[in-house]
């Protein structure tokens, strides 16, 4: 736990010298206020809930992306990956606590987006299941620092990763039901969404803004749950290959 | 093989070897049984061109490389087998630019590192502190490490390996492209920290550094050691390179120490020369003949350590 710590100061500390990493932040609102101005347009007030869900993961994706999947390869860039090697402290611990603080704050979005969204468009945002809406938060989140950890050492291990993080994330949100809900999606596409823990999530966020009842809240919390398990075994796959790109091969060393 | 090590090594290298295998190309023997016994306290310096091995080796003895062959001892810990045991034990200190979070400060950045090594935040305080004080960057300890000059850079990076305490420093070229003044204040760094009874293990291409801070220097070359002894005794290994330097002596009788029985070379140039000789009845016999024809201006030497490398190591230019 020592290592897990130091890595969500060190994040701290990281965040209040680059200030622009809260760009992401900053954007959530401005996606916020582009899709309820598109639902209400459309004269679709019942949608709110889909504009309101959407920029906050599109703000989480983009903080586990490109916060949380580069902080392998920027400490390989800065050569202090291998001193973390050396170091007593286990290397893995400081990236999962790294990770764990990027996720918290990219959480922040979901606050902002619904100040915005009621408060400064006066849009019919309700909480109406505010339990439903932690658990789901929380669950997202572990979920979303799991894809985080698989990135970071996938971003090591493959060439053109810069390629692959441009590219996947438009993908994911439509997998993901992130905007438009999987449902309206061809039916081959859908099966493809069930191992993508962002169209559970999406779905039950959506969920606890509407009225009514929840169906089978438990068994989706637990897909979610389950997903993210699956994405911390294989980060902890990855990092290992990572480790022994270092010390077996030498294969990542810059020097 | 070397014996078990017993008290007294700080470090025990014994038939070392690594083989990097590349992707698509031919393996590479970067260390190719390499032995080497360092005791405590002692300041060994690594001597070899680029693509020596000594980067290798040194990350091998900080655990941060595993070898593929052989056994290496650090504080009497294997680095394979006890790594989490050897770890506390040692500060690495790399040269360069990198290896810093250049928007931190340099006291964030210490105070990270010795987080590392599971101090408590009051002590990894007070240890920061007190070593901005020792390399001088008290001053410049709340700006952001990018305002650092070079030498301020390296400073930090020596007080970064010192931060855990370390009995077994590892310093990995760390005065490269430094200027000399800043390089000088490096060495009188390193002879502290011998002075607190700390082993270094120093790799670098700098003759004058090795020459300066090392007790012993080890030359090495496409992964093999060549000879490791102290820098004097290296230089009077190669007694067949003593030296007369002189001015004032005339073409002829150059010409005729030239032709002498054991004079290896005459080098001549502005009104001087220089005599090499393999032995020391051909010093005798180069000096006579220069006094008994009437040239006052002679003196002799061994050869530098610069020297003893070019001949063991030889001179490929900037092959590597």
């Amino acid at each position: 736990m020592h290592g897990v710590f130091t890595g969500i100061r060190l994040q701290i500390v990281f965040y209040r010298q680059y200030p622009d990493s809260f760009i992401p932040l900053m954007t959530a609102p401005l996606f916020t206020i582009i899709f309820l101005m598109i639902v209400r347009n459309a004269g679709r007030a019942d949608l709110s809930p889909y504009a309101v869900v959407a920029p906050v993961f599109i703000s989480l994706w983009w903080f586990a992306l490109f916060h949380g999947g580069l902080v392998v390869q920027t400490d390989r860039w800065s050569q202090t990956l291998e001193m973390h090697v050396a170091a007593p402290t286990s290397f893995a611990a400081i990236v999962y606590g790294r990770i764990l603080t990027v996720t918290a704050v990219g959480s922040l979005s979901f606050v902002e987006v619904w100040l915005v969204a009621r408060y400064v468009l006066g849009a019919p945002v309700v909480i109406h299941h505010p339990w439903l809406l932690a658990a789901t938060l929380v669950a997202t989140a572990f979920a979303m620092a799991a894809t985080a950890l698989v990135m970071t050492s996938l971003f090591v291990l493959i060439r053109n990763a810069f390629t692959l993080a441009n590219s996947i994330s438009f993908p994911f949100y439509v997998l993901g039901g992130v905007l438009v809900p999987v449902a309206l999606l061809p039916g081959w596409i859908q099966p493809l969404s069930k191992v993508v823990f962002l169209s559970w999530s999406a779905d039950l966020l959506r969920a606890s803004l509407a009225p009514g009842p929840v169906p089978d809240v438990g068994f989706r919390l637990a897909m979610i749950v389950g997903l993210a398990a699956a994405g911390f075994a294989l980060a902890a796959d990855l990092l290992r290959r990572v480790l022994r790109r270092i010390r077996v091969t030498g294969e990542l060393s810059l020097r | 093989m070397l014996d078990d090590p017993g008290e007294g090594w700080a470090v025990v290298i014994d038939e070392v070897v690594r083989v990097f295998t590349p992707r698509k190309q031919a393996p590479v023997r970067a260390l190719d049984g390499v032995s080497l016994r360092i005791p405590r306290g002692e300041v060994h310096g690594l001597l070899g061109p680029n693509g020596a091995g000594k980067t290798t080796l040194v990350k091998i003895l900080s655990t941060v490389l595993l070898p593929t062959s052989g056994r290496a001892v650090v504080g009497g810990h294997d680095v394979v087998k006890a790594t989490r045991r050897v770890k506390p034990l040692i500060g690495i200190v790399f040269g360069g630019e990198r290896g810093l979070y250049t928007r931190l400060t340099g006291r964030q950045n210490l105070e990270y590192w010795g987080a590392l090594y599971r101090l408590p935040s009051g002590e990894v305080r007070r240890r920061s502190d007190a070593l901005l004080e020792r390399v001088g960057l008290t001053d410049k300890a709340s700006q952001r490490v990018e305002t650092y000059s070079r030498g301020m850079k390296q400073r930090l990076h020596l007080a970064r390996g010192l931060i855990g305490d370390a009995q077994v420093l590892f310093l990995d070229e760390p005065t490269t492209g430094m200027d000399p003044i800043a390089a000088r204040e490096f060495r009188h760094l390193v002879i502290e920290l011998k002075g607190e009874g700390r082993t270094i293990l120093l790799a670098t291409h700098d003759m004058v550094e090795a020459e300066t801070v090392c007790d012993r220097v080890t030359l090495i070359d496409h992964g093999r050691i060549l000879a490791t002894e102290s820098p004097r005794s290296l230089r009077e290994m190669m007694s067949r390179f003593r030296r007369i330097d002189t001015e004032g002596a005339d073409t002829a009788l150059l010409d005729e120490i030239a032709a002498m029985a054991g004079v290896v070379a005459v080098t001549r140039a502005d009104g001087g020369a220089r005599i090499q000789v393999d032995s020391e009845d051909a010093l005798r016999a180069a000096l006579k003949m220069l006094v008994e024809r009437g040239v006052t201006a002679v003196q002799t030497s061994l050869p530098s350590l610069e020297d003893v490398y070019v001949e063991l190591i030889g001179e490929r230019g900037l092959e590597v």
